[in-house]
């Protein structure tokens, strides 16, 4: 680690603090701009070799370059890179986000991440699984049916320990609040309450609560139970994956 | 610890490896070294007020407040405070390093560390195992093969999912060479490659300690952060 990764990296607690406080700020407009989905074209990249960029910049080159990358299809994603070191690299939708998100259905939104192995095992799976059912055209709630009806048969994978992955990409769209975006990693657990990491807290709409200032880690408002039995934590990184510091929005 | 102050650890385990190839894994006591063996007890101790404050300092204060206390006494860590919220702070001493480490026996070496319930119930037993180790006057080589020995008979824990901790105090004292280096969290792994991770690669903001030289299984991931528990900011030059 260089002293320039350092001073990038003293950056990002306080990045990710002024970006969700700028989330904060802007209260949600009482009509959500995202009420359905869009047309599909407006959610792929016509581009392969665009999407297959992206991806891949979730993450350092020293990682992502030996990374499986797959993209996304009419019908569902597509390896379109053979891997070589376990981690997979993908840029999911909007609705990744929480299904009581605003943004759920947000066509801007791009978000590239690269996910370890035990994160590729375990949690790819669950992206891969909504984003089949949503492009079969089914609505939130039989997604959300369907994906607990799989939990509870055990047809999807349990986390396994260690899962992280990476979300360093400059060119990530994440949110339509702030700045779009925050250079940071995340940290896949069984359910738990924030507390046991001394989590400050993001709901749905993308509120803080900060129960414990100082703190550089945030409980995402990802899965949590909702219906995938998952808690993610978030820490800046204060650096972009091509080495340049993520700045201070 | 910069990339270089990793490259040389890694080459000294080398050398280490290479000198011991063939025989029992011994840890002769290394003249060369600045402390080649355990000071007197007296030097690792500390008056305990200021070690709570110590310990306490190692995550921010809306953590710690609340956390349980341990301080080292003459025979071992003792609770001085009990915790609320699953957290517990102590003050590590050097022979918590890898064993390689030409600091073990450092008395100057104080790493406050407040760990997360899973971490205390999966870490802090090494922590405290060692330590136990270390005040019966059980040498170096004694103190390898008490753990490994305690490692194949499962009386340590396995590490739990989700165990983590914080080291963000200002006052560490972790090396004579680089004493607070950056306030980071850690996060503890059963023995991984650090690549799967993406640890130590080029542009990660993750480094690792890979535990395979070390009788417990666990490989510690790293992320510095960039401010001090008291909310100051960590200036660069702090590595």
């Amino acid at each position: 680690m260089n002293r320039k990764m350092a001073k990038t990296i003293a950056l990002a607690a306080f990045a990710v603090a002024v970006v969700l406080g700028t989330w904060q700020a802007r209260a949600l407009d009482a009509k959500t701009p995202y009420p359905n989905m869009a047309p599909l074209d407006q959610y792929l990249i016509a581009d392969r070799s665009v999407e297959i960029v992206l991806a891949r910049s979730a993450a350092p080159p020293s990682i992502s370059r030996d990374a499986k990358v797959v993209v996304l299809g009419p019908h569902g994603y597509e390896t379109a890179v053979e891997g070589k070191n376990g981690f997979v690299c993908i840029v999911e939708r909007a609705w990744m986000n929480p299904f009581d998100s605003p943004e759920f259905w947000n066509p801007k939104n791009r978000s590239p991440i690269c996910l370890n192995p035990p994160a590729a095992r375990t949690v790819l799976p669950l992206t891969l699984m909504r984003t089949k059912l949503i492009l079969a055209g089914k609505s939130k709630d039989e997604v959300k049916q369907s994906i607990r009806a799989a939990i509870e048969k055990k047809e999807l994978p349990e986390l396994e320990p260690g899962a992280m992955s990476y979300m360093m990409s400059k060119d990530a769209y994440l949110t339509d609040r702030g700045g779009h975006n925050m250079a940071h990693l995340m940290f896949y657990t069984p359910l738990m309450d924030g507390a046991a990491w001394g989590a400050n807290l993001v709901d749905s709409s993308n509120n803080v609560s900060v129960p414990f200032p100082g703190s550089p880690l945030l409980l995402a408002p990802l899965f949590k139970g909702n219906p995938e039995p998952i808690d993610v934590f978030l820490m800046g990184t204060g650096m972009w994956s091509d080495g340049t510091a993520a700045p201070v929005m | 610890m910069n990339r270089m102050r990793f490259a040389v650890l890694v080459s000294l385990i080398f050398v280490l490896i290479l000198v011991a190839a063939g025989a029992p894994r011994t840890w002769a006591e290394d003249n060369k070294t600045p402390y080649p063996s355990m000071a007197p007890l007296d030097q690792y101790l500390m008056e305990r007020s200021a070690e709570i404050a110590l310990a306490r300092s190692a995550a921010p204060e809306s953590i710690s407040r609340d956390a349980e206390v341990r301080v080292l006494g003459q025979h071992g860590y003792e609770t001085v405070a009990k915790g609320k919220n699953g957290f517990v702070c102590v003050v590590q001493r050097s022979w918590i390093a890898p064993f390689d480490d030409p600091g073990f026996w450092n008395p100057k070496g104080r790493a406050p560390i407040c760990l997360n319930a899973p971490a205390a119930r999966s870490y802090l037993p090494l922590i405290l195992k060692r330590t136990e180790l270390v005040l019966a006057g059980r040498s170096k080589a004694q103190m390898f093969g008490d753990l490994k020995a305690a490692v194949d008979r499962k009386e340590l824990p396995a590490m739990e999912f989700g165990a983590m901790c914080y080291m963000m105090s200002k006052q560490a004292y972790l090396s004579d060479s680089d004493p607070r280096w950056h306030p980071h969290l850690m996060f503890f792994a059963p023995l991984t490659d650090p690549a799967a991770w993406g640890a130590d690669l080029a542009g990660s903001p993750i480094l690792a300690f890979n535990g395979k030289d070390n009788p417990e299984p666990i490989t510690v991931f790293l992320i510095p952060v960039g401010r001090w528990s008291d909310g100051t900011a960590a200036p660069a030059d702090a590595q």
